[in-house]
Order: structure tokens, then sequence, then C-alpha cells
């Protein structure tokens, strides 16, 4: 430290006001609202405590398992829904392929009976 | 003083004041070494703590109780000068009065007028510098500056102070 920085620091050392300047802050106060605590001070102020800080910490970490459960889950039964879903379309689609051979089937039998019918009307 | 500031915040009026009586002495200084008048600096410095009361919800923790006082006590103090003065030049500084020995005991009050006669700027420089012995980072933070701004403000401030004294004394302090 050169001489100039330290005849600085004594300069310009910190000094007290006059003895009631603390009162007169204080009686100054009088005139004001006291201040207000909003839903985020509160919060804020509760993690100020170190034992609570760790249990809200714990409580969020135990909250976010629980939710990355409950999605995996949840996408789990999505998935479960859209098989079951491919299935009954499958299902539905071979009847009505079966079907249409059917149908196909007796449209071919019903056709010579229907020309002999109409030649013995005649 | 983590619990008065809670209580405090909580309506406490006995913490407030216990954070007053710990605080005072580094608002009133700051203003008084800026103004060089106690009577202002008092009044200033009550009108930081008021301030303080009004945005106590803000305050995070001891560490920004005391970033935050020190940055309104700054700002005060130069929208204080700005209403009052135009910007003083570096180089119209007035000197010092009277020859002067080494350890004179009026060397100190000495360097306070030159201090209080530097530009606002340069001399919240020095004030937080040599009497809150803040680093370079930590000046700039609270007075909104870049750091190098911070560096050449105080250099220029030093070098000045010590042309002036130099011209008073005969004998430069290096």
């Amino acid at each position: 430290m050169n001489p100039l920085d330290h005849e600085l620091k004594n300069a310009l050392r910190r000094q007290e006001p006059s003895a009631d300047f603390a009162r007169r802050v204080m009686a100054g106060l009088q005139s004001e609202p006291a201040p207000r605590s909003g839903w985020i001070t509160v919060i804020r102020n509760l993690f100020r405590f170190p034992a609570l800080r760790w249990a809200m910490t714990a409580a969020l970490c135990a909250l976010l398992i629980v939710g990355v459960l409950a999605y995996r889950r949840h996408q789990q039964a999505v998935a479960q829904g859209e098989m079951a879903r491919a299935k009954v379309m499958l299902a539905l689609h071979i009847a009505s392929s079966k079907l249409n051979v059917a149908l196909r089937g007796v449209r071919r039998a019903d056709g010579p009976k229907k020309v002999q019918d109409a030649q013995r009307s005649e | 003083m983590e619990n008065a500031l809670a209580q405090a915040v909580r309506g406490d009026a006995g913490a407030f004041e216990s954070i007053v009586r710990e605080h005072q002495g580094m608002v009133f200084s700051l203003a008084y070494h800026f103004l060089h008048d106690r009577a202002l600096a008092e009044d200033m410095a009550q009108e930081v703590f008021l301030h303080l009361f009004r945005n106590l919800r803000s305050i995070q923790s001891p560490e920004h109780l005391m970033f935050w006082l020190r940055k309104v006590a700054s700002h005060r103090c130069i929208d204080h000068l700005r209403g009052q003065q135009p910007q003083t030049n570096m180089d119209d500084l007035p000197e010092p009065a009277g020859p002067t020995r080494e350890h004179d005991p009026l060397l100190e009050e000495r360097l306070r007028r030159l201090v209080a006669s530097l530009p606002e700027r340069a001399r919240l420089a020095v004030i937080l510098r040599y009497q809150e012995e803040l680093e370079y980072h930590e000046i700039a933070e609270v007075m909104e500056m870049p750091i190098n701004t911070v560096k050449s403000n105080l250099q220029r401030a030093l070098a000045v102070l010590r042309g002036k004294l130099a011209r008073c004394m005969g004998d430069v302090p290096a």
C-alpha cells in the first residue's frame, strides 16, 4: 500500500452519525405504513430457515418423482389403449372382408336360379 | 443479522432499529465523505433508511442488504449533486491551502475536502474504494458502470489528488 492509499484510508474511514440518529430514523418511520408481506415474501421467508429449506427441497423432489411416475403410467395407459384400438380395427377389417366374400358367394349362387325362373315364366 | 432482517420484514420495529444501528456508520460516512456536510449527510442517510423500510421485502440476505444500502446511498448522493451543481472538471479542483507536514493532523481533513471536490463519479469510486475497501468489480456493481470505467476514474482521481497534494506539501506520497 502506498502512502497516498494509506492517507486516503485514514481520511475516509467510517464515522458515526450523531447519537440520536437511529432514534430519529425510527421516529420518521411512525408516519410510514408497515411493510406489507406479499405471498412471494412469505415463501421467500420460509426458505430463510435451513431446516425448512431442506424439507421444502425434499418435498419438491418427492413431488417431482411422483409426477414423473404418474406421467409414465399415463403414457403406458395411452399406449395400451392405442394397441387395443388397433386390434379392434384389425378385427373389424377381417370380419368385413369375410362378409364380402360370403356376400359374393351368395350372389353367385343366386344368379343362375333367377335366369331359369325368368325362362319358365315366358 | 439474518434473524433481525426476517423479524424486521415481519414488522418488528426493534429489529429494524438494530439494522439501522448496524449500518448507520457506513451509510452516513458514504454521504458525509461525498457531500462533506454532516447535517446533509444525516438527512440523506435517514432518507436511505426510510427507503429501506419501504423496500424491506425485496431484501434477500444480509449481504444483499449491505449491497442495497451502498447502492442506494451512492445513487442518492449523485442524484443530490446533479440537482445542485454542474459537473466539476478534475483539472479545476481547488488545491488544499497552506503548507503541511507529514502526519499533519489536518492532512486528513484536507484530503477529505479534496475528495469531496472531485467529480461525482470519481469521488464515489474513491470513497467506495477507500472507505468501504471494495474491489473494482464491486464498485462497478454498486455504480452500475463498466469495470474499466471504474479503474480509469480511480486512476485519474488518484493522479489528481497526488498532484494537488504534492503542490501543497512539497513532498509527494508515491
